[in-house]
């Protein structure tokens, strides 16, 4: 089975794809956000969240300290376009198999809104 | 090495895009509808600078009231960004929202306007608090409202756009 373009290895993961969507919906999130929106624990988050990183897909920002400690998760303009790409080619997939995608609201107006 | 994914698999992904993306609405929503706080204190900043400016003061005392009410709303706002758990991103932002906020300004306006019409017989230490808190009193009915109005615009402001992306 041939992969269309802009098919994304890294985002595919379930967990990862969730975290991304949160993030590409948000000028930013905080850490404790993203944790509760999608129940997970925090070294889970940290684990999916530095691979990201890694990736140059999100930036970490660290505020404050002791108990106002907070961090502060952005999707960099790059994780942004791999997200839109393999959204695009999850469409790809499942309009070639002959079955309309079934409409995404939130991410398809996010395309429609991009270029404003 | 590419992970084959077939429609079924694909299909599932794209359903479980809309799980996060709706968590983010949610909190959108509560924040944009929840902020009793944040309505009371920018109400009560109003009254008193609309009641100060309300009494004719000299133009030194307009200015220190401007300065002293830009203050204090901007470290309402700085306070309520600290508070905040995320900023929705600026292509979420509909049309609605934008003219829910000119809403309120023009009815709090409108209402300051007619107010000092109506109050043009009354002594400024007298018309100054009328025409506050008729104004606080617009500011605070209709800004639920626009709130939920403008909120409700995120989630379904997707509607349209879907039709568009596939052309159905």
């Amino acid at each position: 089975m041939s992969t269309p373009a802009g098919f994304d290895e890294l985002i595919h993961p379930a967990t990862r794809l969730s975290v991304v969507a949160l993030l590409a919906a948000t000028e930013w999130a905080d850490f404790a956000f993203v944790r509760d929106s999608l129940s997970l624990s925090d070294s889970a988050l940290s684990k999916q969240l530095h691979t990201l990183e890694e990736a140059g897909y999100l930036e970490l920002h660290k505020e404050g300290g002791g108990r106002t400690r907070r961090t502060r998760v952005r999707l960099t303009d790059r994780g942004r376009t791999a997200f839109e790409g393999h959204v695009a080619a999850l469409r790809a997939i499942v309009e070639g198999a002959g079955r309309p995608a079934d409409d995404t609201p939130s991410e398809r107006r996010h395309h429609s809104g991009a270029g404003r | 090495m590419s992970t084959p994914v077939d429609a079924e698999q694909a299909w599932k992904d794209l359903q479980r895009i809309r799980v996060p993306q709706e968590r983010v609405y949610d909190e959108f929503e509560r924040t944009a509808s929840g902020g009793r706080g944040t309505a009371y204190g920018t109400a009560a900043l109003m009254w008193v600078f609309l009641t100060g400016v309300g009494m004719d003061p000299p133009w030194w005392g307009v200015g220190l009231f401007m300065t002293v009410y830009v203050g204090l709303l901007g470290a309402l706002c700085v306070r309520n960004g600290r508070r905040t758990r995320m900023q929705l991103h600026r292509s979420r932002c509909t049309g609605r929202m934008w003219a829910a906020f000119g809403a309120v300004a023009v009815l709090v306006g409108g209402t300051i306007v007619l107010a000092d019409h109506l109050t043009e017989s009354l002594a400024p230490v007298c018309a100054g608090p009328v025409q506050a808190t008729a104004a606080v009193a617009v500011y605070l009915l209709s800004l639920g409202p626009a709130n939920r109005w403008a909120a409700d615009s995120v989630r379904s402001g997707g509607e349209p756009a879907v039709d568009e992306a596939t052309g159905r």
